[in-house]
Formats: structure tokens, sequence, C-alpha cells
């Protein structure tokens, strides 16, 4: 058998894995993007307050997830990135925009990936609401809904269950939706979180889930959730809102 | 600088250049953390798992994908579109790394752009399809992975290229790849000829990687079919490949794949006749 | 390419060739060689080393520990280490893990310093800014795969703000309202959240002086390579002020009673 493989020695690790989950999904006009705030590192809990989910534009939310420090660098990098398109178009990149952008600079690392499952959320040119979801080198694709991190196995099938309505059978004479409204998937994203949190170690203390509402879409559906705070600069164009909530602590 | 160049000075320089991890063997390193079948417990898991077909006939080229994409025995995603579009005349596969497939296949449609701005014509699938092939090639040995196959209609009718990451380019008329391939052959090599009638031919490829979706763990989900003809690519249909198996691929419950509805009545089980379900 | 199955999609290995389906002979490396190449040291490992730090947040301010020991392996080597460094007015950090990496940061941050004085531009770093430095330096060599082997706590009070901070060899960084290094994490740590979760803007100078105090002797009962000799730093409003060094007060009398412990046969 040829061989020509290096001797080997103990090596150095640069990667670690911090916990979590992440999650979106998009409804008809607006897209929700959530993630626990919890940072650990094998059985320990570094904070409790780590966020995974970071507001890139007026009408795009990333949710990043893996090894945080390349997270971070990431989220760090793709800001630079979009700033520099500011300057020079004097407007915001598109979603589908960021989304390809996305994918060339994690394929710049192809062959010394970032640790890092990327969900980019937010509103589409054509007002509606987007996901799309990334593995760490770059691979991607537009869907309704998707879940990543350490609950993803968890959170997944449930989202396909209640979502997409995978094995389900509407009621005769009924159809399922398409879309489903705010409150509803909110309080999906909420009940897969605290789900999660009770079934697995890595995921808990806090959660954060940003809505990104569609340009001219009221706030309905928003009304009367509690401690809803908004982070968009104007009443026009797409809004952002961020709801924080508490998870177990064990 | 930004200014000039818009904020792309990276992507100014033409080549992609690719950060390298500075250890003796950068490919050790890559499959130290990336590859789940070594080590199921490494962290960075990229999806695999496929089943893809292509084949030429008096028709142009049909091409017939799944969608599943398992990371170790995980599905990752039941929904993953494996045929690239290229551009309006070419189609790749995607079978392998998603992400090397999706990005040099991108990549390729740039360059082919640029040889219709240069040359003032279509560039042929065979330049296509060498250009992607000599891509991957000086990239040997650095842990790309990917299969694909390249489809269009060009001066020359229908044509199709199989290309791999190990810089292997084929010509030929049928070709499937990937981890269900055997089973999508075993069904296509069966039935094909050079003069199928068009419906015919689609039904030969959904029912190949039906067959595969059906025998593989690795494959399923849906099927997503194309067809390029003279006048460029069109998308056929996805099928679901559990409504394949009950009921076929029309309207009309009862006509499945699957065997069950010839056996029904006639073994020693005896199976009780169950209606057909999503 | 490998065809069977389950390989579909992996990273390719082409020093394996079971097959033999490689066509190319292995070809000779022919990339310009550097003379010194092979005798390059990377930091693989820590050598001397510093263990636990820990850091809380109380009510004026932070407050951070660490004992003066640097060991070599298990041997208790230098016994009057500092471990905890002050740098500008605002800001102190406490170090674990490899002590000469320690002192080639420490290096770094009084280039920088003297950089930022020189500057006389009415700017100065506060700790948020030294985190933010740290943190990129440490990404830096990790990201290089020559990591500096330490865990870094960055403690600080500016501009009426405390912030307390982590960051090591990985360049993972958080910020917590307690934060333990080490053996620390896994002993003081859950000490720590007890006393000071809830409580971070009750808490007197005092009572975080004895929370940090207990934590350090429990950590030195049970912690083989730590010290009973310790420092503590406390940041405020007022500046950054490093106790000369303490001695924890320890009690061996339950040893007594523990078969197997204290100074009973059998």
């Amino acid at each position: 058998m040829d061989s020509i493989a290096h001797p080997t020695q103990r090596q150095f690790n640069p990667y670690s894995d911090n916990g979590g989950t992440i999650l979106a999904i998009a409804g008809a006009d607006f897209t929700v993007i959530a993630g626990d705030t919890r940072q650990s590192e094998g059985y320990s809990i570094q904070t409790r307050y780590a966020p995974k989910v970071f507001p890139l534009t007026d009408r795009a939310v990333l949710a990043v997830n893996g090894f945080a420090a390349d997270g971070n660098m990431f989220v760090k990098k793709v800001k630079q990135r979009l700033e520099w398109y500011r300057h020079a178009h004097s407007k915001d990149m598109p979603l589908r925009a960021i989304a390809r952008l996305i994918q060339t600079m994690l394929y710049a690392r192809r062959f010394f990936p970032f640790y890092v499952y990327n969900i980019l959320g937010g509103i589409e040119e054509d007002g509606t609401g987007a996901v799309y979801s990334f593995d760490p080198v770059g691979s991607y694709e537009r869907e309704a809904c998707r879940a990543a991190g350490a609950a993803q196995s968890l959170v997944q099938p449930f989202l396909d269950n209640q979502i997409y309505f995978n094995n389900q059978q509407p009621a005769p004479g009924t159809s399922h939706p398409v879309h489903l409204p705010l409150p509803t998937i909110l309080s999906i994203v909420i009940d897969s979180f605290t789900g999660a949190t009770e079934r697995h170690i890595e995921v808990g203390d806090g959660l954060e889930m940003y809505v990104v509402l569609a340009k001219g879409r009221g706030v309905q559906g928003l009304e009367d959730v509690r401690g809803v705070q908004e982070l968009s600069v104007t009443e026009e164009g797409e809004r952002i809102f961020v709801i924080r909530r508490d998870l177990k602590k064990d | 600088m930004w200014g000039s160049q818009a904020g792309f000075g990276s992507l100014v320089k033409g080549v992609p250049s690719f950060v390298i991890p500075s250890v003796p063997d950068p490919a050790a390193f890559l499959r130290l953390h990336t590859d789940d079948h070594a080590d199921p417990s490494c962290k960075i898991k990229i999806q695999h798992g496929t089943t893809t077909l292509a084949f030429r006939y008096q028709g142009g080229v049909i091409v017939a994908v799944d969608s599943r994409a398992t990371a170790g025995s995980y599905v990752a995603s039941g929904t993953v579109k494996k045929v690239i579009e290229i551009n309006p005349y070419l189609l790749g596969t995607m079978a392998g790394g998603a992400a090397d497939c999706q990005y040099w296949e991108t990549y390729l449609g740039v360059h082919c752009r640029l040889h219709e701005l240069r040359n003032r014509e279509r560039i042929s699938v065979s330049a296509a399809s060498k250009y992607l092939s000599n891509l991957v090639y000086s990239y040997k040995g650095m842990g790309l992975s990917m299969g694909t196959m390249i489809c269009g209609w060009d001066k020359t009718g229908p044509a199709l290229f199989y290309v791999d990451s190990d810089g292997t380019r084929l010509k030929g008329n049928i070709f499937s790849v990937g981890s269900g391939s055997t089973f999508a052959y075993g069904v296509l090599d069966q039935e094909y000829r050079w003069d199928l009638p068009d419906e015919e031919a689609q039904e030969l490829a959904r029912r190949s990687i039906y067959a595969a979706g059906h025998r593989d763990a690795f494959s399923g989900n849906t099927c997503n079919l194309y067809q390029v003809k003279e006048d460029g690519w069109q998308f056929i249909g996805n099928y679901d490949i559990t409504k394949l198996h009950y009921d076929g691929p029309g309207e009309a419950p009862g006509n499945g794949y699957g065997y069950d509805i010839r056996v029904e009545g006639q073994t020693s089980t005896d199976l009780p006749a169950t209606a057909g379900q999503a | 390419m490998d065809h069977f199955p389950a390989n579909w999609g992996r990273p390719r290995n082409d020093a394996i060739d079971l097959y033999a389906t490689h066509l190319l002979h292995p070809r000779p490396n022919n990339r310009a060689k550097d003379a010194f190449a092979d005798s390059v040291q990377r930091t693989q490992q820590p050598i001397v080393t510093g263990t636990s730090v820990l850091a809380i947040k109380f009510k004026d301010g932070i407050m951070m520990a660490a004992d003066n020991l640097a060991s070599y392996g298990s041997l208790a080597r230098f016994k009057d280490v500092q471990r905890l460094q002050a740098f500008g007015d605002y800001t102190v950090i406490g170090a674990s893990g490899d002590m000469s990496d320690f002192q080639f940061i420490q290096r770094l941050l009084d280039d920088i310093a003297v950089a930022e004085i020189a500057a006389q531009d009415g700017h100065d770093l506060g700790p948020v800014e030294i985190h933010e430095y740290m943190s990129q330096v440490m990404y830096g060599r990790r990201s290089k795969l020559d990591p500096l082997w330490n865990s870094l706590i960055i403690g600080g009070f500016k501009d009426g703000k405390r912030f307390l901070s982590y960051v090591d060899l990985l360049g993972t960084t958080y910020t917590a309202s307690t934060i333990a290094t080490g053996y620390g994490g896994y002993i003081a740590q859950p000490l720590l959240r007890k006393a000071v979760e809830g409580y971070e803007d009750v808490l007197t100078a005092e009572q975080a002086r004895k929370i940090l105090e207990d934590s350090m002797r429990v950590l030195f009962y049970r912690d083989a390579r730590s010290l009973n000799k310790y420092q503590l730093a406390t940041i405020t409003a007022a500046g950054v002020q490093i106790s000369d060094s303490l001695h924890l007060e320890t009690s061996w009398d339950f040893a007594e009673g523990i078969r197997g412990y204290g100074a009973q046969t059998q």
C-alpha cells in the first residue's frame, strides 16, 4: 500500500463546541430567528448570557452556533462586509445577496473550516419572510424553517410536525394552512426551547427571539407579547423586534 | 480601495484564495476534524449521501436526483436541491460535498458567462465540463469531494459528462452517482433505450430514483426531475418518494411502484387490502 | 473516486489507497524548504503553569484572586509569582496556564501601553479595549495553530462601569458576574455563583473578599497544584489595587477523623 502520510504527532485542537441551539421560522410576511443564551464547554456552563443571534441590517438577522470563537469572528467579518457594501452602494445588502456572501465567506475557509452552523433569517426583496440555512463550509438552501446546534435533532422533528404538518392528517374537508400566524409561531418557538431545555443539558438559561416584519406590515400578533422591544430606527421599511424569555437554569 | 471595487476587493482578484491551516499535512487536518466516518464524534459534519442520475436519449437529457442530505445517521435535510442550475442551458448535479458542488458549479456558471461574452457564443458542454474538471484537479489531494454530471445541449446536440474530484471526466450516455447509484443503475440499465419517448424517459428516471430511495438508507425523501431540450432545461416536477411507493406519480391512487399491490392476496401472509396512504 | 456507498461525500484520503486506484505516484515535494523549519517550536503543551484565577463582581467593581505558584508539572517550582497584573489605570489581567506565554502577553500589552501614552490623544485603554485586543490576539494565534496557552480573566472599572470577561487559548470569550479558570471552574465556580449571582450590586468589598478567600481556601484543600499564598486585586472607581501576598489560614483538624487521610495507620 502506498502512503504519502506524514508522521503524526499529538496536535493542538483549534476547535471546541460551545453548545446551545438556534432556530428560525419564516412566515408569509415576517420571520422569527431565535437562540438560547447559554454558553458551555463540556459539562461547565461558562456564562448564562452569550448572544448567538445578531441583527445585521434592518431586514436580516443571523444566528450562529457551534464554536463560539469562530462564530463571533464570523459575525464580525460579515458585519464588516455589509458595512463596506453600505459605503459603496448607500443601501443595505438584500437578504439573498447576504446569503450568497455568507456562502463565499464560509467556502474561503474550505480547508480550515469555521466550525459554525449559520441560519440567516429576514425579509426578501419581494416582501416575503425567508430562512437560509448553511453547513460549516457554505452549502445553503432557502427553507421555511430550520433548527441547528446541540438540540437540532430534538427540535427539528417537532418543527417538521408543527410547521410542515408532517405525519398529520387534516380534519375531513379541511387542509393545513400554508403559512402560520405570528402568535402561533412564537408559541412554537418558545415550546421548542423549553422542550430542548428539559431534554438537553447544553440548552437553557435564556431565550432571545428576533422578529423581522415586512415593510408595511402592522405589528399585529406582537401587541400582546410581554416585554417586546423594538430595535428598528424607522417605522417605514422593515422592522425588527426582540423578545427575551427566561429558560430553566439547571 | 473599497470604493473603487465596490467593497469586493477580494473578488476582483478573480481567482478565489483559500485559508490553509499551517500544519505539515493540511488534508490530514481537514480529515481529522470533518471525517465522521473515521470518527463519528467529529464536530464538523459535512453533509453527504445521494442518488443522482442523468441519461442522454433522442429527446435530450433527463436529470433526476433525490433530495436527502445525511450527517452520520441523522437526516440533516429532506429538501436539498441537488440539481444546480448553472445557466439556462446547463445543469450540474450534486453528489459528495454539498458545498463543493454548489460553490464550484456556481463558479463554473460565472466562467461560462465570461466565455459567452468573449466568444459571442455559448460554451459547449464539453468545454464547460473540462473547465470544471481541470479546476478540481488543481485541488487534488486537498480533500474536495464531488461527483457531478454536467448536462446540457450544445451544437453537438444533447451532451452529458461525468466529472469528479479526482479529476476524472467521462463522456457517456448514462451515469448515476452516489450511494444509491447501484440501485438506480439496476432499473436504468434494464429499461434504457435511445428512442425512449419523453414520457417514458421521465418515468424511467423517476422509477430509478424511487428504487434508490427505497433501498438506500442515505437516499430518499423526494425526487427532482429535469429535462434538457434544444431550447434549454426545464423543471418537470418534484415527487415524494413515499407517495411514489404507494400511489405512483399521477394523481390517481393505487398505481404505486411498491410491490405490495402486486402480492396482495397472493401470498401465504395474504396482506389485507390497505388503502394507500400519503 | 471511492464509490463505496458509506464513503460518499467524506473528505478524500489520498494517503490510503486500498484498491490501488490512485494513478499518480506520490510526487516529490518541491516547495521551498526553510532550513530551520524543523526547529521552530510552538507551544503544544504548557510547561510552567499557573492554576486557577477567580473573579467576581461586587457593589463597587471587580475583585480577583490568584495564588502565587507556578508549577513545573507536579513540582511546585516558583512560589512567588504574580499572576494578577495591572494594565493601565483601569484593568487587571489574571492568567492561568503557561507562564512564559503570559510573560509574552505582558510584553505585548506593555508595548501598546507605551504607544498609547506616546499618542497623548486624550484616550486611554479601558478593560473593554484590552479584552477586545486580547481576544483578537488569542484567536489569531489559535488560527495559526500556535496558541498562547492561557486562560485569562480581564477585570476592570472605567467610566462608572464594571467589566469582567474571559479569554482563552482557543479565542473563546464571554462575560459573566463570576468567572473561574482551571480547577476553579469546577470547584470554586459553584460557590462563587451561589454567593454572587443576584447580589452583584449589594456585596461590599469586605463580603467580596471573604467570598474569594473562602473559595481560595477550598481550592487549596483540593487542588494539588495550588498554594496557600495568594493575592487579591480590587478594581473600583478609585483605580486598581493589588494586595501584597496573603496567607490562607487553614485547618486540617477534619483529617483526624478520616481513615487514610490523617496519621492513623489502621
